[in-house]
């Protein structure tokens, strides 16, 4: 627990990251420099901005970070300028602004931080037990992505980071239909071949910027993996059109075979297991669990649906909705009347991210609390997952192995019941009353935006994939044999 | 019922304001209508408001006995409970007050004859113990000891002894001023002793039917010393008013310093460098938080309670204790945690579990704390004390005596209150509104066995002792309100 109380053992969390994430952090560092550098000939001017104006109530003194940078403030005070968080480099646009959070974490600790009075915004607001997760933002325009990343897998990459295209399924299937676009136009240079140069020159920027969007997803990893493979495969001496035309087939059949029959198998085996009278009770939205209650439906089983949600995303309501739709009696409950909800319940059904091969479930923030709750109440709890989401990966809890979410989606338009104007009625403090918008002005405040959690594989009675329904203990086996023995 | 002020919202200072002046039935009434429209809720601002009330009540006019002081706070106190059943501070307060009168009106009987104990052999034994009883901790400082808390139990050993009893006898006995059927014959004696119409009543079966049932009939010694009694308490009775003004006073100081006494320990059980995880805003917390703030740095996740208690929880995190405009809550201000140094992170209801594995403690502010040391919170507090309970995370209750109910959990689905579904799906949705149920609980019942410490500004208890704590501080006879007399 130490450390991530201590902020001064930083580094050493850095010294957990594994290769692939010092990768990644390298390349982001890279790209920062080159930011701050195109930055800093645009706009350096912002450094003369006056020192000491800050009114020393305001430094975060609190948080170990910053205090301890605070002795170095008053020397160094340019060297601030390049360390706003994230967040702050988006919203704020100044050019000198643009480094990389990660840096941005390195460096302050360094000694940093401007005395200026832009300086307080430019706290850490990143959650020090989750600082692995901070990478780069996400990508919320195309500007400044490689040229040769195709159209279709940039527009793809926007509705990915924007979230209108939700779930690991449907990320799935929409990136390996980018990829076939991409792919049709693609043209092996002279001296190339299609199974060297496709992969290394040609796909790895289109994934590298969709992974700049949002962290891709465990089924994302293996269908790219799948596909590596399959395209490293294909035998040299294939004329190009034949080799795309076969690669686009065989995608095509992935998708067909790992989704939608899986899906299917999925759907009839989860919908036996709804009987009359029963009281189905889900999580946010998962097209899976949908599937199998509009299969349900269908089948003519009577059954009451209770879907509970959660902020930010409200996925729960799309599915309530949907499911209105199709003539189901439905309850929406928010997140906190978990307990109420429960009481009803006579089975659970989760879509998963992702199954980890210790036999635990990570899917949608939120769901580890209601399958414990759910386990407390002896209701079975059902996993709907396809095997393409089933994962080599292990976690013992929910933070090594997470994803971060802008902060800024947990922010709610102010309501009529929120603070009001100002109201200064003692002299002493004049300080108007603020809102959660106002975070980042205010110090030694951060808002945490988890993606996901993971489940313990103790509350999972039954797994349901397209292989049959297994317990939680045998997702790996049916890892090796599907996602690896291929 | 009129409108309190114009122009303002109703809210608990609005009532305060403006009880002086208005005649105290209009008060009664404007508590009720403002209870039932929810413009006063949450425990503390019901508490004060109850207590305020029942001041004016005591303090309307003389009282000829204890014995109708006491009948018309049950009556007030019944009106405000079948307000408003699941703020059970109200009820809470009621019996506090009752406790006070009865107390009041031994103290005064003990001074003056040392019989009445003996007076009663043939009746259960709770009459002499109950008797004995002493001063109720108005202050908290008073601990009684051992044997007050036996009250209960032998309530419900009475009962049995009621029922063999006469039908004709309990229909005497048990008289509208006095007493709840529920504790039937026992338990009524013991508040009721000073009073000459008890006696008179008892001197009736006594006399009229011989059928009487062996313990009353056996009373024989009673009626020279009552009616001794009655003499001596009336010259007495002036100070009943006073002092159970003066007791109701207490029971508002200790409402006020509630908070502070709680705090008090904060620093018993917060160590450095913790992290914290708590959950709706509440001022308790807060004060307790803030007092460990003063001398050590801790990390405070802070979960944010939506649908219903977000606002105010962000308001509390941004803005510490400066409340908008005419909030029912009082006036204390105080800084937000995090101009105090103290990281606190905010997090949506949903990331409980997954941080739950780095916490080291749980704080949570409960509505209610029912006698079994299980307690309605906010709803999400279930969840968090479930996977606190899952890590093996402590989980810290903090709550003043006020809000500890003398009701056991038999139904906990009925403790649960369901909020306006408007603030889960905007009403704009209509065809959403229309089709799917939306469900907002605001309510949750936690488990005694998720609680690890309750600490009220007694000091802290285990979950299993609290019913010593209620059965201090509630009368056995008082515990049923809502039935008629």
């Amino acid at each position: 627990m130490s450390e991530q109380q201590k902020p001064a053992e930083a580094p050493q969390g850095e010294q957990k990251l594994s290769p692939a994430e010092l990768k990644k952090r390298a390349k982001a560092e890279k790209q920062a420099r080159r930011a701050a550098q195109k930055g800093e000939q645009g706009g350096p001017s912002q450094d003369n901005a006056p020192p000491n104006g800050e009114p020393k109530g305001q430094k975060p003194s609190g948080a170990p970070g910053p205090a301890q940078q605070k002795p170095k403030v008053e020397k160094q005070p340019q060297k601030g300028a390049h360390k706003p968080s994230e967040q702050d480099s988006k919203k704020q646009g100044t050019a000198q602004q643009t480094t990389m959070p990660v840096r941005n974490r390195r460096a302050s600790q360094s000694g940093g931080g401007a005395p200026r009075e832009q300086a307080k915004k430019q706290e850490n607001k990143n959650v020090e037990l989750f600082s692995h997760l901070y990478t780069q933002p996400r990508r919320q325009t195309i500007e400044g992505a490689p040229k040769d990343v195709h159209p279709s897998v940039l527009a793809l990459g926007l509705q990915i980071s924007s979230y209108e295209i939700c779930g690991s399924t449907a990320r799935c299937v929409a990136m390996l239909n980018a990829f076939k676009d991409a792919i049709l136009e693609y043209n092996t240079p002279a001296g190339a071949s299609l199974a060297r140069h496709l992969t290394s020159h040609y796909l790895s920027p289109q994934i590298d910027y969709l992974k700049s969007c949002r962290p891709i997803s465990e089924s994302m990893g293996n269908a790219i993996r799948w596909l590596k493979k399959l395209i490293v495969e294909i035998d040299p001496n294939l004329p190009d059109h034949e080799a795309k035309n076969y690669v686009c087939d065989q995608i095509d059949r992935f998708i067909q075979e790992r989704i939608t029959v899986a899906d299917q198998a999925i759907a009839t085996s989860a919908s036996s297991q709804i009987k009359n009278g029963s009281v189905v009770l889900t999580y946010a939205k998962s097209s899976i669990v949908e599937k199998t209650i509009l299969q349900s439906h269908a089948n003519g089983t009577q059954f009451r649906v209770i879907v509970l949600d959660s902020r930010p995303l409200f996925e729960g309501k799309n599915l309530a909705t949907r499911l209105m739709h199709a003539g189901l009696q439905v309850e929406y409950f928010p997140f906190s009347g978990i307990a109420r909800a429960m009481s009803d319940a006579t089975l659970v059904l989760l879509g998963a991210h992702s199954m980890l091969s210790n036999g635990r479930l990570q899917s949608r923030i939120g769901t580890a609390s209601i399958a414990m709750a759910a386990h407390r109440a002896d209701v079975p709890v059902i996993v709907c997952c396809e095997s393409v989401k089933f994962s080599g990966k292990v976690a013992l809890d929910s933070i090594v192995i997470n994803e971060v979410a802008p902060s800024e989606e947990l922010l709610l338009p102010p309501s009529k019941t929120a603070p009001t104007p100002v109201k200064t009625d003692d002299d002493e403090e004049e300080v108007k009353l603020r809102g959660l918008q106002d975070w980042k002005e205010i110090p030694n405040l951060q808002i945490l935006n988890l993606m996901y959690d993971v489940t313990p594989a103790e509350y999972i009675r039954m797994v349901i994939c397209e292989y049959g329904s297994v317990p939680p203990s045998s997702v790996p086996v049916v890892h090796r044999l599907v996602n690896e023995g291929m | 019922m009129p409108a309190p002020t114009v122009g303002q919202a109703p809210s608990l200072n609005t009532f305060l304001k403006s009880l002086k002046g208005t005649e105290i039935e209009t008060s009664i009434e404007l508590l009720i209508s403002l209870l039932k429209r929810r413009q006063i809720k949450n425990s503390r601002p019901c508490a004060i408001a109850t207590a305020k009330l029942l001041l004016q009540v005591v303090a309307e006019q003389r009282w000829r006995s204890a014995q109708d002081l006491i009948k018309r706070i049950r009556d007030v106190g019944r009106k405000l409970v079948a307000a408003q059943p699941r703020e059970m501070a109200v009820g809470n307060i009621v019996r506090r007050v009752l406790g006070v009168v009865r107390e009041v009106a031994e103290e005064d009987q003990d001074s003056t004859s040392n019989i009445a104990p003996e007076s009663l052999p043939g009746s259960p034994a709770i009459v002499g113990q109950s008797l004995h009883r002493p001063a109720l901790p108005s202050n908290i400082s008073g601990f009684s000891p051992l044997s007050h808390g036996a009250a209960l139990p032998q309530n419900v050993q009475t009962q049995p002894q009621s029922g063999t009893s006469s039908p004709s006898l309990d229909g005497s006995v048990d008289s509208p001023p006095r007493r709840p059927p529920m504790p039937n014959a026992g338990g009524s004696y013991a508040g009721a002793a000073p009073h000459t119409s008890l006696f008179g009543i008892f001197q009736h079966p006594q006399g009229a039917s011989p059928i009487g049932t062996p313990p009353i009939g056996s009373g024989t010694a009673s009626p020279i010393p009552k009616s001794k009694k009655d003499q001596e308490e009336q010259k007495e009775k002036l100070d009943i008013k006073a002092e159970v003004i003066d007791g109701i006073k207490d029971l508002l100081e200790e409402l006020d310093i509630v908070d502070k006494q709680i705090a008090e320990s904060a620093l018993d059980h917060i160590h450095s460098n913790e992290i914290i995880l708590t959950h709706t805003s509440s001022q308790t917390v807060q004060a307790f938080l803030t007092a460990a703030a003063r001398k050590r740095k801790f990390t405070v996740i802070h979960v944010e309670a939506y649908p219903n208690d977000h606002e105010s929880t962000h308001s509390t995190i941004v803005n510490g204790g400066q409340k908008t405009g005419d909030d029912a809550e009082g006036d204390e201000r105080w800084k937000p945690l995090t101009a105090m140094g103290i990281k606190v992170i905010v997090i949506p209801d949903s990331a409980v579990f997954a941080l739950m594995s780095r916490m080291n403690k749980v704080i949570l502010a409960p509505h209610t704390v029912l006698a079994n040391g299980s307690l309605i919170a906010a709803a999400g507090a279930s969840t968090i004390a479930q996977a606190a309970k899952v890590h093996h995370v402590p989980v810290v209750v903090l709550s003043g005596v006020y809000k500890l109910s003398p009701v056991y959990p038999f139904d906990t689905d009925e403790m649960i209150e369901y909020g306006d579904p408007g603030k889960v799906i905007p009403y704009q949705d209509g065809e959403f509104m229309d089709k799917v149920d939306v469900v907002n609980p605001v309510y949750d019942f936690v488990d005694a066995e998720l609680v690890d410490l309750y600490i009220t500004n007694l000091g802290g208890h285990a979950p299993s002792y609290l019913y010593r704590i209620v059965a201090d501080h509630y009368r056995t006879e008082d515990i049923d309100l809502t039935s008629k007399t």
